[in-house]
């Protein structure tokens, strides 16, 4: 199995226990109708674009649980009324956040999307890498989760932080000599999705710029 | 490094491949008509004969996996492309209990569905993509650079959506949910069929005597809206073309176009206009969805199978239910062509304009 260096060119991360305040999303995001429309992952994921100095090119993006608001609020409706808010369903789909990030760059290359269980985070710094690799181009990898919603207390047993979020930019380091393998730096109370990412924000943030990954 | 499909098995609402695609040349809809899920409104579903999803998923991997030439799939990465994952079981336990306590948060997202298969067969490693409908086109992009890369010898690919209240619904909310058998590329249509599915792939290096080749893919965004596609059909041109480029194929060596073809007005409008810009009228082109429904996540892998089946048959798909075609300026044919077919290209895309085609071709 093959082993590739990745350098991190810039990194972000952010979290609450309840809800990430200042998103700056109406600077990010100047159209109100569009602004409305947005989902809270899909700002979360905005902000750490931004904060990445990201704008255009291969987005790798990771959740774990996704637009669990919207699929929440459709699952009542579907309980209660037996119809569903037309806006609800198509931002329910796992690509919402890095659609409407599409949408309000006009970037009009690649998206995949990861949600691979507790190793979400780790497998889309995978597909980075390989989408890196294949393009010779810079790549963001962002995972964010957003778990806030009414009676999350009934299945929530891990997280402390119920949104939270981490993206780098990476691209391909050709000489693997020197490259680190992921350090542990996980943060406490954040969802473990997540926590591959966390580890490699904070690498970076500790100067350190070139990360081993296995494909 | 190539890429070569070497086994493959479905299960869908025609049945296993041999039995879905007699229902294509037959031009026989396997799409059912249900009154179940929306009060008062009868929906065209496409339905598989199932007791779980984790046992068809079980079933067809073994069935791929007796026919392959791996004894086991401990060196092998398996990518999923789903677009609910375990939604079903979460869904029956809500809308029964109306809370969330009884839920498994592991058995609610698309690793549901790796997880049980890592546990049943020992995958190497796994990963799970969502990216709503192209899922699984996503996973055979993924399989393909991973394996041009010499990362991995062995992929399993696999496409699995089963159907759930919350999907039928909200097609029925956007207002593209039909009564009836859907009719892709008619003016008559009035939406799709949502539908279910499991379609796994064998992808390798190494080729064996009834291989077919995964020659090239292409993905891109459109930048345009969350459910409409771009009407000038830029999205889906630049990933038809971007995978022909990848084939190192030309326009000409195409000799048909599985269409992603939902039967929603604004797809096979858009998807018409790609394909008529780009191949003029010198491709065949149908969409299989007519029979199967729009299986969603499952659609990229099942409909790549139906394209390695048309090569292998020699004969171009017909397009089921076509009386009145939207646009003439693309070749849709009524009836079955036998032809050779070397090379073809197979169509997905989703919400938040996300378009994946692939091409999958005759080993030379």
């Amino acid at each position: 199995m093959k082993k590739v260096a990745i350098k991190i060119i810039s990194s972000a991360k952010v979290y609450a226990p309840t809800q990430i305040e200042e998103l700056d999303t109406k600077r990010l995001v100047p159209k109100m109708m569009l602004r409305r429309r947005l989902t809270r992952n899909s700002k979360v994921m905005l902000y750490l674009s931004d904060k990445c100095g990201f704008t255009n090119g291969k987005i790798v993006y990771g959740s774990c649980y996704s637009e669990l608001e919207e699929t929440a609020k459709i699952a009542d409706e579907a309980l209660m009324q037996g119809a569903l808010s037309p806006t609800s369903f198509q931002n329910s789909v796992y690509n919402t956040a890095p659609s409407y990030f599409s949408l309000i760059n006009g970037d009009k290359d690649e998206i995949i999307t990861i949600s691979s269980g507790m190793k979400t985070s780790l497998d889309a710094l995978k597909t980075s890498a390989l989408q890196a690799l294949v393009s010779k181009e810079r790549v963001l990898c962002v995972a964010v989760e957003c778990l806030n919603i009414k009676n999350i207390e009934q299945i929530n047993r891990c997280a402390d932080y119920l949104e939270a979020g981490c993206g780098v930019v990476l691209e391909i380091d050709d000489d693997i000599s020197d490259a680190k393998e992921i350090q542990n730096l996980k943060i406490d109370g954040i969802i473990n999705s997540l926590q591959d990412l966390m580890s490699v924000v904070q690498m970076h943030e500790n100067g350190i710029e070139k990360i081993l990954i296995e494909l | 490094m190539k890429s070569y499909i070497n086994n493959y098995e479905v299960l869908c609402d025609a049945g296993d491949t041999k039995g879905l695609m007699q229902a294509i040349y037959a031009k026989k809809s396997a799409v059912s008509i249900d009154v179940s899920y929306i009060k008062d409104r009868p929906s065209g579903l496409g339905k598989m004969h199932y007791d779980n999803i984790f046992n068809v998923l079980k079933d067809v991997t073994s069935k791929v996996l007796k026919a392959s030439n791996l004894e086991n799939f401990k060196d092998t990465l398996l990518i999923l492309g789903s677009s609910v994952g375990g939604m079903q079981e979460c869904e029956d336990i809500f809308y029964s209990q109306k809370n969330y306590k009884n839920i498994n948060p592991n058995r609610y997202s698309m690793n549901t569905l790796t997880d049980y298969l890592c546990k049943e067969f020992d995958f190497y490693d796994s990963r799970a993509i969502s990216t709503a409908c192209t899922s699984s086109a996503n996973a055979l992009v993924l399989a393909k650079r991973l394996i041009d890369v010499e990362a991995y010898e062995n992929i399993l690919v696999v496409g699995a959506d089963g159907l759930c209240a919350s999907t039928v619904l909200g097609f029925h909310a956007l207002g593209v949910l039909s009564d009836k058998p859907c009719l892709p590329f008619d003016k008559e249509r009035n939406g799709m069929n949502v539908a279910e599915a499991v379609a796994i792939m064998l992808i390798q290096n190494t080729k064996t005597k009834d291989s077919m080749e995964l020659k090239g893919v292409g993905a891109s965004s459109d930048a345009y809206h969350m459910t409409n596609p771009d009407p000038e059909a830029g999205g889906a041109m630049s990933s038809m073309r971007d995978a022909i480029n990848d084939a190192k194929l030309s326009l000409d060596d195409i000799d048909y176009v599985n269409a992603h073809g939902t039967a929603t007005p604004a797809n096979d409008r858009v998807e018409a206009l790609a394909i008529e810009k780009l191949f003029a009228n010198d491709v065949y082109v149908s969409s299989t969805k007519a029979i199967t429904g729009h299986t969603l996540g499952a659609a990229g892998a099942i409909e790549a199978i139906i394209s390695c089946e048309v090569i292998k048959n020699s004969i171009i798909p017909p397009q089921t239910g076509l009386q009145n075609q939207e646009n003439t300026n693309i070749n849709i044919p009524k009836e079955s062509i036998e032809m050779s077919v070397k090379n073809i290209v197979s169509n997905s895309f989703a919400f938040g304009g996300n378009n994946t085609s692939i091409v999958v071709g005759a080993c030379v």
